[in-house]
């Protein structure tokens, strides 16, 4: 919708005029006259056009019903009817008007004669809405006029605010189903604009970049929306859609032809439109995108048809902010998993999180795992040495985690923290637990042979322990962490310390749980501190051969 | 007393309807006689026939116009014989038809000098 043009309120008025008499003017109107006698027809019209009326005339019954049904005519406002007629007389077009739900608003004025008062009664009992004497009074036609008028132009805008409600009522619902899928509500606020605000065809424009493109359009041949998608416009006094860019405020052209500026582009050309209207979609006060609508015809866009145009770019507003507010969810939630488990950072954005976080009591399997020596190492290696060695260790035992769909509860200095089946469920918890152990173990010791040839012995020692816990949000405001409250992650904590350089020792539960998933043997039985009494702990096979034949069987 | 073909206040209040627009009132009046006249035939043919219904619609049709033109006469003899029509009482069909006819001569010849008067003077 490229149109230059100097103001938006030029041209095209005189043309309207004699196109709309109606239109803007509530005390005037197209008014039928239905009345056999040509003398008749010819001394009402006269007389309703010196009332600034706009009459229209029909010979008999059936001419009128087939000039009310021409969808391709301008509208009728009143209807004068005479009762006795050939072909199809009053009361017969009374009927057929009753029958249409397209016409039965329309006001109906009898003519009828002194004499024929039983006619008048039987024609209101048939829905007409009024009576004229037959001998004329111009008065009197002036005051029914005026009053049926009145009361097709309420009727007309209830029925109009009715449509427009249910317009916006479809958008509304349509946004509320699909709040974060913008092309859908896009789609939806152009389709609504163009049908609420009779326009030929509606483009939404969204700023890309230094332009603004198509990113919906109704009512358009192919030919017209390719060759809008192919031109995207920038901000400028040259078009509507960069004009108001530009100011930020509506732009209606009523006629690019008659524009002393209006340059025709070829969209213009394909499109033939002439009438153009452009409200801004805005964005904390700049022009994001732009709803223009285009008429074939020269009808200036009207005061109601601006303001309608104005709510749906509200409403597309929305829509995009909605879009935006999704992707700063998608991003958020992408550098938090930076900070947190992918399976913690999912939590904290679904809908479930709140009530996960809250606390809940699950079976889990924890394992712990920190480095034997470590105290000595820090102690004799430089500062430098020491982080280059954690952010090693931790990015290694990191992407272990993450392979195996672990939930990292944390990593403090050597120590690693991490469970399995919480928040999400894993059947096989036990058995993941001790693989990540494995593979950690066998990671590591790829490590510590570099550390090793500089003169560190650093080794890992794990412990996974099977059991209730209750997990969730642990801390306080500014500082919560998701973690678990629970003898397993104690027992965990506990067979870490006991393991020796390289070793994994499980719990009694975890051993269980594993059925052979992973060899392991008897440890015999260990007094651990802050346990009453000695328990069964398994050592997980060394041969990493053995592990891997178990887990290909 | 006989009335005349046309009746000068009817007449002139049409005039003034029109804004005093002589020209239209012209036009008006020869929407009239032209109209009437294929009336007139329609009855005539409905009477000859003896079809009293066909006779309900010219008449009814003659009477409006000729009561807001100020042809009185036409217009009362054009009532009259409506409802006969209506009633299906319409023994005398033919002498009303004639009636109307004559009435209706008359009131174009009034029309014809009203005009003649005013272009002359």
């Amino acid at each position: 919708v490229t149109a230059r043009g100097r103001t938006g309120r030029t041209g095209g008025r005189t043309e309207i005029q004699s196109e709309r008499p109606a239109g803007d003017d509530a005390a005037a109107g197209r008014v039928l006259i239905v009345d056999d006698t040509p003398f008749n027809r010819q001394l009402l019209a006269r007389l309703l056009r010196g009332l600034g009326h706009d009459p229209v005339e029909a010979g008999d019954g059936r001419e009128a019903l087939a000039r009310l049904r021409d969808a391709e005519a301008p509208a009728i406002d009143v209807i004068l009817l005479d009762i006795v007629m050939p072909e199809m007389d009053g009361y017969e077009v009374l009927a057929a008007l009753r029958d249409d739900p397209a016409l039965s608003h329309i006001p109906v004025i009898v003519i009828s004669g002194v004499d024929e008062l039983d006619s008048v009664v039987r024609c209101l009992e048939m829905g007409a809405a009024d009576y004229l004497p037959k001998t004329v009074d111009p008065a009197i036609l002036k005051a029914r006029i005026a009053s049926s008028l009145a009361r097709k132009r309420l009727h007309d805008a209830e029925r109009e605010s009715i449509d427009r409600q249910a317009a916006s009522n479809e958008v509304l619902a349509i946004m509320s189903r699909s709040a974060f899928d913008l092309q859908v509500v896009l789609d939806a606020v152009v389709r609504a604009a163009v049908r609420l605000c009779r326009a030929d065809y509606g483009v939404a424009y969204l700023l890309e970049g230094d332009t603004y493109r198509v990113a919906a359009s109704a009512g358009g041949t192919g030919e017209l929306d390719d060759w809008e998608r192919h031109h995207p416009i920038g901000p400028g006094r040259d078009s509507v859609v960069g004009r108001v860019a530009l100011i930020g405020e509506a732009i209606s052209l009523d006629d690019v032809l008659a524009d002393r500026e209006y340059f025709a582009t070829p969209g213009q050309q394909v499109a033939g439109y002439r009438t153009l209207l452009g409200v801004p979609i805005a964005q904390d006060g700049s022009v994001t995108g732009v709803l223009a609508l285009t008429r074939n015809e020269v009808r200036p866009f009207g005061d109601a048809d601006r303001a309608l145009a104005t709510g749906f770019a509200e409403q597309a507003a929305i829509g995009i902010a909605n879009a935006r507010l999704l992707e700063t969810i998608e991003r958020q939630r992408g550098q938090l998993a930076r900070f947190l488990s992918p399976q913690v950072a999912s939590l904290v954005s679904s809908p479930d999180g709140e009530a996960l976080l809250a606390g809940h009591r699950r079976e889990i399997t924890a394992m712990f795992c920190d480095l034997r020596n470590f105290t000595g190492f820090s102690e004799s290696a430089e500062p430098e040495e020491v982080l280059g060695f954690l952010r090693r260790y931790h990015a290694t035992v990191g992407a272990l985690v993450v392979d195996h769909e672990g939930t990292l509860e944390h990593f403090a200095g050597d120590g690693i923290m991490v469970f399995f089946n919480d928040p999400e469920l894993q059947a096989d918890h036990a058995a993941r637990a001790v693989r990540m152990a494995v593979a950690i173990r066998e990671r590591f010791a790829e490590i510590g042979d570099e550390w090793r040839r500089r003169g560190h012995v650093l080794q890992v020692g794990i412990g996974i322990a099977t059991g209730y816990a209750t997990m969730g949000r642990i801390g306080f405001e500014g500082r919560y962490d998701y973690g678990g409250v629970g003898n397993a992650i104690i027992l965990a904590s506990r067979l870490s310390g006991e393991a020796a350089p390289g070793e994994i020792l499980i719990a009694q539960r975890t051993f269980a749980a594993l059925d052979g998933a992973v060899p392991a043997e008897d440890a015999g039985e260990r007094q651990l501190k802050g346990f009453s009494r000695p328990l069964g702990v398994f050592r997980v096979a060394t041969e990493p051969a053995a592990v891997e034949q178990a887990e290909a069987s | 007393v006989t009335q005349p073909p046309i009746d000068a206040a009817t007449f002139g209040k049409l005039v003034e309807m029109t804004g005093g627009d002589l020209e239209f009132v012209d036009e008006l009046v020869d929407t009239y006689l032209q109209d009437g006249a294929s009336q007139i035939a329609a009855l005539e043919a409905g009477a000859a026939a003896g079809d009293i219904d066909a006779l309900v619609r010219p008449a009814h049709s003659l009477k409006s116009s000729s009561l807001n033109l100020g042809a009185l006469v036409v217009g009362e003899l054009a009532r009259g014989l409506e409802e006969a029509a209506r009633t299906g009482d319409a023994s005398d069909a033919a002498d009303q038809v004639r009636a109307i006819a004559d009435a209706f001569a008359a009131a174009r010849t009034s029309l014809a000098n009203e005009r003649g008067q005013r272009t002359r003077g």
